[in-house]
């Protein structure tokens, strides 16, 4: 892929623009907490577009290409079941309790709700696990751009870091959140056409039903049996693994994407910002999905564009950019790499936003020194945001080097993730849940994760211990890693807290369901009240399943 | 505090223009007949206005 003269201006117009964006919003983030909250007042438009973005990094854009032209549209569960149900439940449900507990963060929830311990195992795996995943994400960045235009390594690494600490430096959270909107109509604008452009020459959807096997244009048909689809899973454990447990924990508990909607200027906005954002994501399988789709379509039908082979098969995390360079004209060609730029950095800043956050809040506030004034924590804040990237960019080299050692580390951060949801769920809906049972019930959800893991087997990995059960693929175990790891954590939680005194009521107001006055909505126009809105989203989401059966 | 609408227009302004400007000139990608560059310049121009056009009339609400 070769770029011309007009391919790196938009580039650069575009780096100018964020960095802009930041140095307009660095009179604004003159306290702590508008550096790190953005101060609760960014209107709802903004803080549901980039609820979205912040998740719409580089490898989820580059990594649903590639999944669609292996599992086909199959790959529209992680949107439509992995996703959207969780998103309407943090609206209509979670949110009166994150937004009216006034918490700063989530592991601050869980310290007013639970107790210390419970928020400090929760902030110092979450402060972690950023670091890292903003680290592997920029290695992933790197290496395609050096694959893909022959850039140097260290240069991409350097100029992206340096880019997203400029603008977060500058404007702090605020900055972050509003280039996430524009990074985010980037991504649609330089990835719709591909999309287009791509499933017209493969004949239009029908043309790629006729060139593909039936498994790859339905969503629901072929789940009954894991041996009938190239995920090799099946309905429960995509129901109960994906669309419950794993989904549920990440849109409702992340604080990456949960501090977006707490950004909020008011209650119901924070409640509409999941449910607004859900509109859009419904429809990203669209723009993400269906150019891999094609790609495999183009490559069956010998259109003169081929997917690269990799052994037997493709190597398809190169569906995006094969398809890019054969067509995007230059202009637009430079346009697809700003988006693909724009959505690493919206991923990176997210993760990077939140890990000072949480850093500077819940462990320099909470355990190293807790009664500074406020100028002392802004000035953290913004000295942990440039550590924060320089620890990415440490990360990213660690992956260059240790592939094994981040593979391990993603599979440790899956055991510890696979739980969380089991107790926030309690912690907000069972005022009898204690902070013993919850840290009992996060630690004992973890080892369950790690001991399926070591007693079950999937495409040669795992069974580490005995080998019990062998699942067809890798996310099939993840799917059930998952679900037993949530319910251990369930059950244990409810045990240990029976087992020990249960909290203070009046400590409990606005933190659990019954001991919470629930947000009214009355006297306002139904399209700004959460449940009809929800309503909506479920009619269209039923509607979308129901084409693509 | 910064209307996010006005750059985001402006940007999207400006990328639309310089696709307009190259979409004459430029040669076709491989697997494309159409002049894409030219339809989608037109869109970002078209919504980049949208984006100007609705910061302005809030501003003089």
């Amino acid at each position: 892929m070769t770029l011309t003269p007009v391919d790196y201006v938009i580039l650069v117009l575009y780096f100018a623009f964020v960095i802009g964006i930041g140095w307009k919003l660095r009179k604004s983030a003159t306290s702590a907490s508008e550096f790190l909250t953005a101060g609760h007042h960014v209107p709802v438009w903004i803080t549901s577009l980039a609820f979205l973005a912040a998740n719409l990094g580089a490898q989820e854009v580059v990594g649903m290409a590639a999944s669609g032209a292996k599992y086909g549209i199959m790959t529209a569960h992680f949107y439509w079941i992995g996703a959207v149900p969780a998103m309407l439940f943090i609206g209509v449900f979670m949110m009166p309790f994150y937004y009216g507990s006034k918490a700063r963060s989530v592991p601050e929830y869980l310290k007013m709700r639970f107790d210390e311990k419970t928020r400090g195992l929760n902030a110092i795996t979450f402060a972690v696990m950023t670091l890292f995943s903003s680290g592997i994400s920029m290695y992933a960045l790197a290496k395609m751009f050096n694959l893909v235009l022959g850039w140097n390594f260290n240069n991409s690494i350097l100029l992206s870091g340096a880019i997203v600490l400029a603008y977060t430096y500058l404007g702090g959270l605020r900055s972050a959140i509003y280039n996430e909107v524009l990074q985010f109509f980037l991504i649609v604008l330089g990835f719709s056409p591909l999309a287009i452009l791509s499933v017209m020459r493969a004949g239009g959807w029908s043309g790629i039903q006729h060139r593909l096997p039936d498994v790859m244009t339905h969503t629901w048909r072929y789940v009954g049996h894991a041996n009938e689809n190239p995920m090799g899973v099946e309905v429960f454990g995509l129901v109960a693994g994906l669309g419950f447990v794993l989904s549920f924990g990440y849109w409702c508990t992340d604080f990456l994407v949960v501090q977006r909607a707490m950004a909020a200027d008011s209650m119901s906005a924070a409640r509409r910002t999941p449910l607004l954002a859900a509109f859009p994501k419904m429809l990203m399988p669209f723009i993400v999905i269906l150019p891999g789709i094609a790609a495999l379509a183009l490559t069956k039908m010998g259109s003169g564009y081929a997917l690269p082979p990799k052994g037997a098969s493709y190597d398809y995390d190169q569906a995006l950019t094969t398809l890019m360079a054969q067509f995007y004209p230059s202009g637009l060609l430079g346009v697809g790499l700003t988006a693909l730029m724009a959505s690493f950095m919206s991923g990176m800043a997210g993760n990077v936003t939140a890990f000072n956050t949480v850093f500077t809040y819940d462990i320099y506030q909470g355990y190293i020194k807790p009664n500074a004034p406020d100028s002392h924590y802004l000035k953290v804040g913004r000295l942990t945001t440039i550590v924060g990237i320089a620890l990415s960019i440490a990360t990213a080299y660690l992956a260059a080097q240790f592939n094994d050692i981040m593979d391990f580390l993603q599979l440790v951060f899956g055991f510890v993730n696979a739980p969380l949801f089991a107790t926030f769920l309690l912690g907000m809906f069972w005022k009898r849940a204690t902070g013993h049972g919850a840290f009992a019930g996060l630690l004992s959800g973890t080892g369950a994760a790690a001991l399926v893991h070591g007693l079950t087997a999937a495409e040669g990995k795992g069974a580490w211990i005995v080998q019990l059960h062998v699942f067809p693929s890798q996310m099939a175990q993840n799917f059930w890693i998952a679900i037993f790891a949530w319910t251990t954590c369930f059950l244990v939680t409810i045990l240990v807290s029976l087992a020990t005194a249960p909290h203070v009521e009046e400590r409990l107001r606005g933190l659990v369901y019954g001991l919470t006055e629930l947000p009214r909505e009355e006297g306002v126009p139904w399209y700004k009240r959460p449940l009809p809105l929800a309503m909506v989203v479920i009619a269209a989401l039923v509607v979308l399943n129901l084409i693509f059966l | 505090m910064l209307d996010l609408r006005v750059p985001s227009g402006v940007f999207f302004g400006l990328v639309g223009a310089l696709l307009l400007a190259v979409s004459f000139t430029n040669p076709h990608a491989p697997m494309t007949d159409s002049n894409v560059d030219l339809y989608t310049g037109l869109a970002m121009l078209a919504f980049g206005g949208f984006l100007l056009l609705l910061a302005m009339r809030s501003r003089k609400a």
